[in-house]
């Protein structure tokens, strides 16, 4: 265990430090004076010095990165280029609109594609089963901003059932709740195609098992077999599926963000992107990449948790 | 029927009439047909018959828990008051598990991986609200301590893999108990155990039975088995029951030419010791045809030409005795049938017969001296983290053997004994940490591939799974000639080569263009030695080469061997643990016990005087064919000890009925008796 933890806390140390890497380098390969790429064309002379200065520019390339990676571990990100805030403080504004959005878009996902999954390979050639194919991969094969445009344009737009944009008055959590409604059925409804075949195929593959029949023939409820012991063993695979996919949830969010117009982190970068604001991209990039890693890290200790055998071999 | 209602009330359990099939693409598969037996009460039942048979089928009816393409054509199955056929699927649940429990073949893949064994037996007392959790638990800890599982307060809460093959079928028969059914169904309990683990669940489904008055039937394929555990045997053939009776009947005066034929193959039961084995010609009948009259004429070594048209009438003898021929009763009865045992009613097979003479000593073809293979089981990091300073095991530990040509060398031993990496070092596809590995003379020990390759031609290995190991793509004639190609060899004209080895296997020319899949065991098996065969080599490594064959296939395969023996000079290392086998085709054996090698000598010699207490509780493990012959005490308990603890001093100190305490301290060297013979004990038995 302790061996395990070494290992994968290094290796999760590793990919952040690459990225990091990634994002810092980028400023040198392209050409040109860094503090005026950072900055952007509309930087004044004034916060280029003080850039320069802060970033200690006079410094060799690899000081300067050693010193971005103390300073981001303190958890100082740098300084919005326009506004002059600490990066951090505004991802930190921004980032509970992902996270609910995140949230709420895998948990309807998560709470329709699996039993979905179970149900229909329980009963594999129902009209369950098939509706629930083709639908699947009818979801899988639209982009998520594609459902998000066509999600506005019916529900908010046409049959103004639903807000069209924004996060909601804060404070509010009704309002918030809402306004959330839309952003995560487009983010999710993917998701749930996907999780049903999966968990559909590891189901129809566990319930051939040996040990099914003999829950069967030990007499058990169909109920006690299929949720306590085919679905216990078939979770585990989509488990790994789910936190490897969090990244995709998280680029998919962006374009949410951007059609919903939600003040979350995918808007920022973005936003970022746009206005050449570096200092923002880089610290919003590197607090996503974070959450993938921990959300990693966190889906294989369900999966270490759900299964001793693996729980021993950490 | 008066004598019906005499014994009613004794019969807990009546199959009648019962017929299933199976929907398959090829059409319909007729598994059973009009199949009946009764179970009776406080008896142990053995189901007999080899693979394909229908055992399975006929247990899984009973249950309702037949796979979905099957189909009931008829017949019913009394319980009691209840029809279990016709029952609904509410009233069967009802009765699983609670009246009617199950004991599965493979413990390994029987028991679900992620639960404790305690969630697991809760679960099965679901059924009873108005015991507390803490009293079911009780009940549980109890049926493991009664199962022989040590420590059963603790080990109730670790997980399938934390026991061995023996303790996880010991915790599944607690299982099957715990409710205390009145029927308890045992498919093949020990087929997927070793010899000695096997003895050991024989003797507690015995003493159960009896403590508990339970109702036991138990389906397996081993002859010896049955003789040992059961009352009441039905023989199925084909899925048929085409004998049933007493076991002391069926044993010792079988009526239907298949039961004779099946006692006469079983390797266990003959005594006379030759290299050919009995063998029943052909192959069980494909049930996706037409069936008419007896199912079977086309392999009975009597059939008449009314066998093929008339299905014989079931001659019933006594309470449950029945067997169906017409041999036995009507117009075609024959009072002379059936002979005494000693006669013997099937023939060997083609081929020749002579046992070659005994090769010479002097110069072996393959000289092993003192070799050992280590693995690595923890990285250097980890071993670190976890403070273990051991980080390898020996799986083979001072090996020395040697195989002279046309000599047949039996290597035997228990699961995880080191045998098939023994085998692996020897065609150098693992490494070796010390000692020699000779081959006609030159040390070929991890010998670099380039050198190693042209070697490959004179050394084949056989291996065991042999429909696994073939490739599903390519037709019979490509896999026999694939080493052909492997080897570059040109100038060969492959198709006469496949004809030629196809002959020499004895397998029909319109087989080469088949596919793996479309082979039975035995044929998969004969692609198999054909192919170890192509290159003309002088030593062939047979991994189990008969493991999971029937019987009756099994004499085949050894039979062609044995022929391919005398007329190349090939020398055999035959890796198995089936002592009844090798007992006929070895001229010498080595039994190993965690990886060292406890004992060798002559076959005969060993067996009639076994050294090496290990190799005496072998001996006595195999279970005999007689049900006058059933072994009262189990010779040895306990299990192997892992590689990880290797014992200190003598391996096998653990279990032996004979250790001292200097075999606790000091590992026994291997030492050369007058005679010749070689074993590492202490005490050896005089
Ligand atoms: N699900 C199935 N679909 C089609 N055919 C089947 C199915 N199950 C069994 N069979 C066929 O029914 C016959 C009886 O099979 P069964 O498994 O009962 O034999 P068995 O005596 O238990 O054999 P073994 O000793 O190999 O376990 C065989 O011909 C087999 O191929
Ligand atoms: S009925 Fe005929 S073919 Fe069948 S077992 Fe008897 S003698 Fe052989
Ligand atoms: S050395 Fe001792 S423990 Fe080992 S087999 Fe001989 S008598 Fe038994
Ligand atoms: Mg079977």
């Amino acid at each position: 265990m302790l061996y395990y933890l070494t290992k994968r806390l290094g290796l999760s140390a590793l990919v952040i430090g690459l990225v990091v890497l990634v994002l810092f380098s980028l400023l040198y390969f392209i050409p040109g004076d860094p503090a005026t790429i950072a900055l952007g064309p509309r930087a004044t002379e004034e916060a280029i010095a003080r850039y320069a200065e802060k970033m200690h520019l006079d410094e060799p390339v690899w000081r300067q990165f050693l010193i971005y990676i103390g300073n981001a571990l303190t958890g100082d990100l740098g300084l919005d280029v326009f506004s002059d805030r600490p990066v951090t403080a505004i991802i930190l504004e921004r980032i509970g609109f992902t996270l609910s959005l995140v949230g709420v878009g895998m948990g309807w996902a998560v709470l329709l594609g699996i039993p979905l999954g179970c149900l229909a390979a329980v009963r594999p050639n129902s009209w369950l089963d098939r509706v629930t194919g083709i639908l699947s991969v009818g979801t899988i094969a639209v982009p998520s901003f594609l459902v998000s445009i066509w999600a506005l344009l019916i529900f908010a737009v046409h049959l103004r059932w639903l807000p069209a944009i924004g996060a909601g008055e804060p404070g509010q959590v009704g309002d918030q709740l809402i306004h959330l409604i839309l952003p995560a059925f487009a983010i999710g409804l993917s998701w749930v195609g996907y999780l049903a075949r999966m968990v559909r195929a590891s189901m129809l593959e566990v319930m051939g098992e040996n040990y099914i029949r003999s829950a069967r023939a030990f007499g058990l409820r169909p109920r006690r077999v299929i949720f306590g012991y085919a679905l216990r063993v078939a979770i585990l695979p989509t488990i790994t599926l789910i936190g490897m996919g969090f990244g995709g949830m998280i680029s998919s969010t962006v374009f949410a963000e951007i059609i919903f117009a939600r003040p979350g982190l995918g808007k920022l970068i973005f936003d970022a992107v746009m206005a050449r604001n570096f200092p923002i991209v880089q610290g919003a990039v590197l607090v996503a990449t974070g959450l993938y890693v921990l959300v990693v890290l966190f889906s294989d200790t369900l999966i270490a948790w759900f299964d001793p055998r693996v729980r021993e071999s950490l | 029927m008066p004598q019906d209602a005499a014994h009613a009330p004794e019969t807990l359990l009546d199959v009648r009439n019962l017929s299933v099939d199976f929907r398959t693409p090829r059409g319909r598969v007729k598994a059973l047909r009009d199949v009946s037996f009764p179970i009776r009460r406080n008896r142990i039942v053995g189901i007999v018959g080899e693979s394909g048979s229908g055992k399975s089928t006929v247990l899984w009816a009973l249950l309702g828990l037949l796979a979905k393409n099957a189909d009931v054509m008829g017949g019913e199955v009394r319980f009691g008051d209840r029809d279990l056929l016709h029952a609904s699927e509410a009233q069967l649940r009802a009765t699983r598990g609670e009246e009617i429990s199950v004991v599965f073949q493979d413990p390994m893949t029987s028991q679900i991986p992620v639960l404790t064994y305690g969630r697991q037996m809760l679960d099965i007392l679901y059924r009873r609200p108005n015991v507390s959790a803490t009293e079911k638990r009780h009940m549980a800890v109890e049926m493991l301590r009664k199962v022989g599982i040590p420590d059963p307060d603790r080990r109730i809460d670790q997980y399938p893999h934390h026991f061995s093959g023996g303790m996880r079928q010991r915790a599944g028969i607690a299982m099957a108990l715990l409710t205390g059914p009145q029927l308890l169904l045992a498919d093949e309990p020990t087929t997927a155990l070793d010899v000695t683990m096997e003895a050991q669940i024989i003797h507690l489904l015995q003493d159960l039975q009896k403590e508990l008055d339970a109702t036991i039937v138990v389906v397996s394929h081993n002859l010896g088995l049955i003789a040992e555990l059961c009352d009441d045997v039905v023989v199925m053939y084909a899925g048929e029951v085409i004998e049933a009776g007493d076991v002391r009947e069926i044993f010792h005066n079988a009526q239907h030419p298949y039961t004779r034929a099946l006692l006469e193959c079983d390797p266990a039961r003959i005594n006379d010791v030759s290299r050919k084995l009995p063998v029943i010609p052909g192959d069980i009948p494909d049930l996706s045809k037409a069936l008419s009259g007896c199912i079977y004429a086309p392999r009975c070594q009597r059939v008449l030409p009314v066998c093929r048209e008339t299905l014989p009438p079931d001659v019933a003898r006594g309470e449950m005795s029945l067997a169906r021929c017409h041999l036995l009763d009507g117009p075609h009865r024959d009072s002379s049938w059936p002979p005494p045992l000693d006669v013997m009613t099937v023939g060997q097979g083609e081929g020749t017969a002579a046992k070659p003479a005994r090769a010479q000593r002097d110069a072996p073809l393959l000289d092993i001296s003192d070799l050992s293979v280590q693995f690595e089981v923890v990285g250097p990091i980890q071993a670190r983290l976890k403070g273990l300073t051991q980080r390898h095991v020996d799986a083979v530990l001072d090996v020395s053997l040697s195989v002279a040509p046309g000599e047949t060398v039996g290597l035997v031993g228990e699961s995880g004994s080191g045998k098939t990496t023994l085998g692996r070092c020897v065609l150098n596809l693992l490494p070796s940490q010390a000692g020699h590995v000779r081959f006609e003379g030159e040390d070929i020990r991890n010998m670099p591939e380039g050198r190693f390759k042209p070697l490959r031609r004179d050394m084949a290995m056989m291996f065991q799974d042999p429909v696994g190991s073939l490739s599903p793509r390519k037709s019979v004639r490509a896999l026999i000639t694939e080493p052909f190609q492997i080897h570059g060899i040109a100038g060969v004209d492959l198709d006469a080569e496949a004809e030629r080895l196809a002959e020499m296997v004895r397998l029909p020319k319109h087989f080469l263009s088949r596919y793996p899949h479309e082979l039975s065991g035995g044929q998969a098996r004969r692609v198999g030695v054909a192919r170890a065969l192509a290159l003309n080599p002088k030593l062939i490594i047979a991994d189990e080469p008969t493991a999971g064959l029937d019987v009756s296939v099994q004499g085949e395969i050894l039979n062609l061997m044995a022929d391919l023996q005398a007329e190349h000079g090939l020398g055999y290392l035959i890796i198995t643990h089936n002592l009844p086998v090798v007992r006929h085709i070895a001229d010498r054996l080595a039994i190993m016990y965690l990886g060292r090698i406890v004992e060798e000598g002559p076959t005969d010699e060993v067996f009639a005087r076994p050294v090496h207490p290990y190799t005496r509780a072998l001996v006595e493990g195999v279970p005999q064919p007689d049900p006058d012959r059933r072994r009262v005490h189990v010779s040895i308990s306990g299990e192997v000890p892992s590689l990880l603890n290797r014992p200190k001093g003598c391996d096998f100190a653990g279990r032996c009925p004979v250790a001292q305490d200097r075999c606790r301290t000091e590992k026994p060297p291997h030492l050369t008796m007058t005679d010749g013979r070689r074993h590492a004990c202490h005490f050896p038995l005089g």
